[in-house]
């Protein structure tokens, strides 16, 4: 079991979930996080003001599947939240000890 | 010791037992009768129950130990799930034979699987309040006696719930901010669509925090209700009895101790309460009405408690606070009913004095209020331009508003002025994000909005800002009232809503302009979240579409503040510092392309939007001379100015000599319009800002374009600062003299203005303002843009032209703008019809910053 953490613009959240339904995750957590990357942000001005824009909304998408879904699961976020731009995103790949479903009590399913 | 409930050896086991009553409780509750009566059954067979299991464990000691029901258990009120809440009292110390009576009391409760919220004390602890402990301070006054020593609990009543007890004051004070603490949670409105049955605002805490009050603030009269709330016994009575039937559903539902009357749980609750309708949705809305009619009457006598909690300290005279009216301990009020009666037209102003004078309307007349509004069709509120004028003042974001509006919302008054609005009262729509009534939803945005006019509040600067900057900001108050609207029916709401203001509008009387500013925020008030949420917030394209949209800087600060209080009012976690950042970025963004990047849009010959123009145009103007007149000019000019407008213009231009200047001036209120038409030259816009600055004007704004014709069209606002023009029946036209004669070059405008300058500056008093000199390279291809903010002085944009031309800089285009005291000027250059280079740019850039520093 892996646990798959996207960090994606938040524009691409519908896609990525369609993109993660069709290929069957059972389920997923969409947070609101800010951050940056390589890009690191810019400066911006307002009304003859400069501010500094140095972290920028983006979203977290969290999904665990089974080990042999993973390249899956990672092709089908890139794909649909991929633009080509810097600032796209980043997947990341976690191993999972277990997990229990609170309500059943069962382990590692996902 | 005494023991008041006997045990009997042949009774069935206690699990039994509580299965019984559960059981009777449950067939009771399934048929919607686990109200009052039921509640008090089920108490009465818990009581029975903890009488078995004290008398088992009290064999232990000899200390006096009285058991003790406090919180809804004390007030007889328990639900099938509901936690067993008790006091466990002692008359001497708690040492270790007491603590295996307390084990003994509460191990077979926790066997049988009930939740106790326990409390254990020895009566020498309560001689002072436990003031720091407002849940056990308010569960207490509802102790009801159980088994065990009498006399301790005798004891316990006289220390903690006697008239003169020191608990008295302090459990007030605790339960009023519990009251105000939950309500806060809910953002304080009892219009939530999923409303938790317990907890939320005008629901069955509420009720029990009138009786208490009732009781702890007005001993002797022994009421239920505060003597203000009137006769609102058996109201109280009736939607208690409501609210406990639908807690028990609730209960048997969710087999646990949870009060959130969900979508799901309501379309149950109205099947089983057997609610008018020949469908779901009806049969829920049918419910969901008697909930808000319940707990708007709760929340109106809680209010009146909670009143009655504050004695004002001081006596307050009634005085007269305008015609017809009088300011009173409860609020404004009529002083002549009777007149007050026959003019409805004059109720709005019942309101507005309650704004300006920091209090609510008087119950007594809004009851009146209610009484007399049936009498009267919406067009007798708004006889002429007075009322309108009124009414728009009146929407003027502020404290006060929300509160006043609610009044008249409550009372029926908004309805009859706008039967437009009366289409969503209560109404529910069911969707995953929001949490009130359509209406109420409607108010808490107008509310959101007023908060951003609190000069005190330190929150959302940056969006409040904007709303200071606003000509007409009671104009997103308008919109936000019939945003909305459209909801009453399934269709494009934000359509229907647009078709629904147009009667209101029309009944008011409002300026063709403002129709079109409303109708524009209503139809597109949802386009900013979707731009700023659901596009991508990196791509320019996204922000140079949504300028093309909001076509002004004024529309756009209107439907970005209209698009955050809708937001927020959604429900309390909708609004995050997350998507506040990503609408403030859009904002930003959008309003850089407006100001900064509309130099690349100019008008062409054939565009069909000019059709219009031309085909409305009067008769002595041509279409041939419009053409001529807009080719060349910033796309932005439509945008901004009405076709009235544009026919002055084009007059103003027609057949100008060459040292030839017209102006035309005009006056709304204190701020004066110039519109200056003359052939494009050297220093031109250097020298009207001059001529402004030599008559002491203060320009607010301003801008300044020319067409494909080489005509320049500048056009400024300005304050009369030293009312050269109030006072001067000729001071237009030694203006105008003076604007042609240093046109020609006949005056030295430099002279004359070194005497001024010297003296402005010996005024100068004002904190500094870090000035900027800023190149922008994104958002034009055609122009170098320059952006300069600093202080607003005095002959600031005549200075810093004059260095922009000695620079041999054409000036193609400007926007002034003014922020406090802060000046934002926007400069598109050429020179000699190309962008300027670093080179020139660095050399500008250092005059531009010794002149700003003078």
């Amino acid at each position: 079991m892996k646990l798959v953490k996207a960090i994606v613009r938040p524009n691409k959240v519908d896609a990525v979930k369609e993109a993660l339904a069709s290929c069957s995750a059972a389920g997923m957590t969409v947070s609101e996080v800010r951050g940056h990357g390589r890009q690191r942000g810019h400066s911006a001005m307002y009304r003859g003001r400069e501010y500094e824009v140095s972290l920028l909304p983006k979203m977290r998408i969290e999904t665990v599947v089974p080990d042999d879904m993973v390249e899956d699961v990672i092709e089908a976020i890139s794909e649909a939240a991929r633009t080509g731009e810097i600032g796209d995103g980043r997947v990341f790949v976690l191993p999972v000890e277990e997990s229990r479903n609170i309500r059943t009590g069962e382990r590692d399913v996902v | 010791m005494t023991n008041e409930l006997a045990t009997d050896a042949a009774q069935p086991s206690l699990a039994d037992s509580l299965a019984v009553a559960r059981d009777r409780f449950r067939s009771a509750s399934r048929e919607a009768r686990g109200g009052a009566v039921e509640s008090e059954t089920f108490s009465a067979e818990m009581d029975v129950l903890l009488g078995r299991i004290y008398a088992d464990a009290t064999s232990e000691t000899d200390t006096p130990v009285a058991l003790i029901a406090i919180g809804g258990y004390g007030r007889c009120q328990l639900c099938l799930h509901s936690d067993i809440d008790l006091l466990i009292l002692f008359g001497g110390p708690i040492e270790a034979s007491e603590e295996r009576i307390v084990k003994a009391l509460l191990h077979p409760l926790w066997d049988l699987g009930l939740a106790v919220g326990h409390q254990i004390r020895q009566l020498s602890e309560l001689e002072q309040p436990e003031v720091d402990n407002p849940e056990f301070l308010t569960a207490v006054t509802n102790a009801r006696f159980l088994a065990g020593e009498a006399s301790l609990f005798d004891g316990f009543t006289q220390e903690v719930l006697s008239p003169r007890s020191a608990w008295r004051q302090p459990t007030v004070d605790a339960l009023c901010q519990l009251v105000a603490d939950r309500h806060h949670t809910f953002n304080s409105t009892i219009y939530q669509l999923e409303p938790d049955i317990k907890e939320a605002p005008g629901a069955l805490r509420d009720i029990n925090a009138i009786r208490t009050l009732a009781e702890l603030t007005q001993p002797e009269t022994g009421r239920a209700v505060p003597l203000t709330a009137g006769r609102l016994d058996e109201a109280l009575d009736e939607a208690e009895e409501f609210f406990l039937r639908i807690r028990s559903l609730l209960h048997l539902e969710n087999r646990r101790n949870l009060n959130g009357l969900s979508h799901e749980h309501q379309v149950t609750v109205a099947d089983r309460f057997s609610s008018p309708g020949s469908e779901e949705r009806t049969q829920v809305e049918a419910l969901m009405s008697v909930y808000f009619h319940h707990a708007r009457i709760i929340a109106r006598i809680l209010s009146a408690a909670l009143a009655e909690t504050r004695p004002s300290t001081e006596e307050v005279e009634i005085r007269e606070v305008g015609d017809n009216l009088q300011r009173g301990p409860d609020g404004v009020s009529f002083i002549d009913t009777v007149r007050a009666s026959l003019r409805p037209q004059s109720w709005l102003r019942l309101f507005q004095t309650a704004i300006d004078e920091g209090c609510a309307v008087a119950p007594d007349t809004l009851a009146f209020v209610e009484r007399h509004g049936d009498r009267y069709t919406s067009e007798e509120f708004f006889h002429g331009t007075d009322e309108r004028d009124q009414f728009l003042h009146f929407l003027t974001p502020q404290a006060g508003l929300y509160g006043r509006l609610s009044e008249m919302h409550e009372n029926g008054l908004l309805g009859r002025m706008f039967p437009e609005f009366r289409k969503i009262y209560c109404r529910v729509i069911r969707d995953f994000y929001h949490k009130y009534t359509v209406d109420e939803h409607t108010l808490l945005t107008i509310r959101n909005l007023s908060d951003l006019a609190d000069p005190e509040s330190t929150r959302r600067q940056r969006f409040a800002s904007l709303l200071a900057e606003l000509r007409e900001p009671e104009l997103i108050v308008l919109a936000l009232m019939f945003h909305d609207v459209g909801k009453w029916t399934n269709k494009n709401h934000a359509e229907e809503s647009v078709r629904m203001v147009v009667g209101p509008l029309r009944r008011l009387r409002i300026s063709p302009e403002s129709i079109r500013t409303v109708e524009f925020l209503i139809r597109h008030h949802l386009q900013m979240s979707v731009a700023a949420f659901r596009r991508d917030n990196e791509d320019p394209e996204v922000a140079r579409q949504f300028a093309r949209l909001v076509g002004t800087e004024e529309r756009l600060k209107m439907l970005c503040l209209l698009t955050l209080a809708d937001i927020q009012a959604v429900s309390p976690d909708t609004l995050t510092p997350w998507k506040e950042e990503l609408l403030w970025r859009l904002y930003v963004d959008t309003y850089n392309h407006l100001t900064l990047g509309y130099g690349d849009e100019v008008i062409a010959t054939g565009q069909p939007n000019l059709a219009d123009i031309k085909a409305h145009r009067p008769p002595e103007i041509s279409e041939q001379q419009i053409t001529d007149f807009l080719a060349g000019l910033p796309q932005r000019y439509l945008r901004l100015v009405d076709p009235r407008t544009i026919y002055d213009h084009v007059r103003l231009s027609q057949d100008l000599e060459p040292e030839e200047v017209r102006l035309h001036l005009d006056r709304q209120d204190d701020v004066w319009e110039l519109s200056v038409a003359t052939k494009d030259r050297p220093r031109i816009f250097s020298n009207i800002c001059g001529v402004l600055s030599y008559f002491g004007m203060d320009i607010l704004r301003g801008q300044a374009m020319s067409n494909s014709q080489n005509v320049v069209l500048d056009l400024f606002r300005f304050v009369d600062a030293d009312r050269f023009l109030a006072l001067n029946e000729a001071g237009s036209s030694e203006l105008t003299r003076l604007l042609q004669d240093v046109v020609t070059g006949e005056t030295d405008l430099a002279s004359m203005l070194k005497g001024r300058e010297a003296g402005s500056r010996g005024r100068r008093g004002r904190p500094p303002v870090r000035t900027l000199v800023h190149f922008d390279h994104h958002y034009s291809d055609r122009y170098t843009v320059l952006e300069i903010g600093g202080s607003n002085q005095w002959g600031l944009l005549h200075r810093i032209s004059r260095v922009i031309s000695e620079h041999g800089c054409d000036i193609d285009l400007v926007l002034i703008s003014t922020e406090g005291d802060r000046a934002i000027d926007v400069f598109h250059l050429t020179r000699n019809g190309a962008k300027l280079s670093p080179e020139m740019e660095q050399d500008l850039r250092t005059d531009l910053e010794e002149a700003l520093v003078e």
